[in-house]
């Protein structure tokens, strides 16, 4: 589905990511966990364009998309949720969830037939359509962000650290949100966490991230008894 | 939501109406004047709303946009006798290109940097328009810009001419109602709201700024073009950075990014120059401090108190309810 090939990439001189190659498979859960300034972040922003590799090439359904502009990029089929719950607070929640979808030209109906199915996944979102979304809490926007990236029918969708800032139990709920919109509508998903022990637990192989290499990848079974995962991001 | 907007436009068609009726009632050719430009502003100011107002970069270029817009119809129809209609459209795909050249360049700048492009391009216009006496007469100005008829009628008279731009203010309102409540309206407001999500939906910010930029220049030349057939003449003098930040104010003072808001700044920041004038020599600095309260205690605008008053009784009557 998503291959990334061996890309550097670089802020100004600096270089932020070193030979990264990494795979994401049809309908898998891949997590990348990494400390702060590993360069996860910047891997997503790769992809999305947002950032051009200086080496290396990024393939998505077999196309070469390292050239391609961002904007393109979206209507590809690729959706990325970027960290801190970057909704449009001024806006109402349904406006919020148009935005997402203005890459595709949705007829009326289509529109309200995915924003009925977003309400679908979180009916408080529809409870409160009307609302401006900076009136709702850390988590509910969280899952507005999600259900906005939803909005275009993307192929593949990519989440950085969802569970940022947010109660231990909505984190859970969180990841069962995501496990389903794997499971329900075979999206693949690439998880960008730092709550690694949650990430290894839902998803199917993992990559670890540091100074811009990955160190270790797997399956995620495997990952969580390495010694060296456990000491560094596991806690023991 | 709905029915906020509903009675928005009940505001809106009743400010209309009145301004209709005022000539019926006042012959002072005088008031007449301040009549036509103050709904000239008007319409300036849907256009800077787009910009300024909903997609929230600062833009202090309207007064040269609005003299290249005076200055190529009143050209283009004194020295070629090209029928002001047509020097109207010439005017508003000058906008047009205005607002794409410029627009390119300057819009890769944000905040106080982009307020200083637009401040120089405003500059850059006057010099020209001072300087190239040969085309547009410098400070001496362009007199005798024709006025022109609807079919049968000649807008000869002040009064004529007002009912006039009256109708353009009012096709150039609904226009602006439906761009501020479509796809595009939305797209402005997410740019002023949130930038770095736009990114992440795929949508270019940029073609975005670009879009609301070209619409403001657009209603500017417009405005401009009107105001050179009403005025008669124009002069590189009129086209100062005061012009500019005057058209903020009238953003400001009204309501940012509200149509209703721009009407009613445009309504209040044309007339109490005028109300003020029997303070003789203090009017410029009252109204200097009456601009600085409203922006003080009404940073949403005059037509923000309706909202406001209401918002205090429906606490009072809830509080009453609780006991």
């Amino acid at each position: 589905m998503l291959k990334i090939n061996n890309i550097d990439a670089y802020y100004g001189k600096v270089q932020v990511l070193h030979n990264v190659s990494l795979e994401v498979g049809s309908n898998e859960i891949i997590s990348l966990i990494g400390a702060n300034g590993a360069g996860k972040s910047t891997l997503m922003k790769t992809v999305m364009g947002l950032i051009k590799p200086r080496k290396g090439s990024i393939e998505f359904q077999g196309e070469d998309i390292t050239k391609i502009k961002n904007t393109k990029i979206v209507s590809r089929g690729i959706v990325y949720v970027p960290e801190g719950r970057e909704v449009f607070p001024e806006m109402s929640v349904r406006d919020n969830l148009e935005m997402g979808a203005y890459c595709r030209n949705y007829s009326a109906k289509e529109m309200n037939d995915h924003l009925e199915q977003m309400y679908a996944i979180f009916p408080k979102l529809g409870e409160r359509q009307k609302q401006l979304a900076g009136s709702l809490s850390g988590g509910e926007q969280q899952m507005l962000a999600i259900c906005r990236g939803l909005m275009s029918d993307p192929k593949l969708i990519m989440f950085d650290e969802p569970s940022l800032g947010l109660a231990p139990v909505i984190v859970e709920e969180m990841f069962k949100v995501i496990v389903r919109i794997n499971q329900e509508r075979k999206i693949p998903v690439l998880l960008v966490e730092q709550n690694a022990y949650m990430a290894l637990s839902i998803s199917n192989r993992c990559y670890v991230m540091a100074n811009g290499m990955i160190k270790l990848s797997g399956a995620s079974e495997e990952l969580l008894q390495v010694s060296d995962v456990k000491k560094t991001y596991l806690g023991g | 939501m709905k029915r906020i907007a509903n009675r928005q436009y009940l505001w809106i068609g009743a400010i209309f109406v009145v301004l209709a009726l005022v000539p019926l009632f006042i012959d002072n050719n005088y008031y007449i004047t301040i009549l036509n430009q103050m709904v000239i502003n008007m319409i300036v100011v849907f256009g800077l709303n787009f910009i300024t107002g909903l997609t929230g970069q600062m833009n202090l270029g309207t007064a040269g946009i609005y003299a290249i817009g005076a200055y190529t119809s009143a050209l283009l129809s004194k020295n070629f006798g090209i029928s002001p209609w047509l020097t109207m459209m010439a005017a508003i795909c000058a906008g047009f290109l205005l607002g794409r050249g410029l627009g390119y360049p300057s819009l890769k700048m944000k905040g106080v940097y982009l307020s200083l492009t637009t401040l120089a391009f405003t500059e850059i216009v006057r010099i020209f328009a001072t300087n190239l006496i040969d085309i547009t007469g410098g400070t001496q100005g362009i007199n005798d810009i024709p006025r022109f008829a609807v079919g049968p009628v000649m807008l000869d008279t002040n009064t004529k001419y007002f009912y006039f731009i009256l109708v353009v203010a009012v096709l150039v309102c609904l226009l602006s109602i439906r761009i501020v409540y479509s796809k595009w309206g939305r797209e402005f407001r997410a740019v002023r709201d949130n930038a770095d999500a736009i990114e992440s939906l795929g949508l270019d910010i940029k073609k975005i700024k670009i879009r609301a930029f070209t619409l403001a220049a657009m209603y500017g030349t417009l405005g401009g073009a009107l105001y050179a057939h009403f005025n008669s003449y124009i002069t590189s003098l009129s086209f100062t950075t005061d012009l500019s930040i005057n058209y903020v104010i009238i953003l400001m003072v009204g309501g940012i990014g509200s149509i209703l808001g721009n009407m009613v700044g445009a309504v209040v920041v044309t007339l109490l120059p005028e109300l003020l004038r029997f303070l003789g020599d203090y009017y410029q600095i009252t109204y200097c401090i009456l601009v600085l309260i409203s922006a003080l205690f009404l940073p949403n605008g005059l037509v923000s108190i309706y909202g406001k008053i209401t918002g205090l009784l429906n606490k009072g009557s809830s509080a009453e309810g609780g006991e």
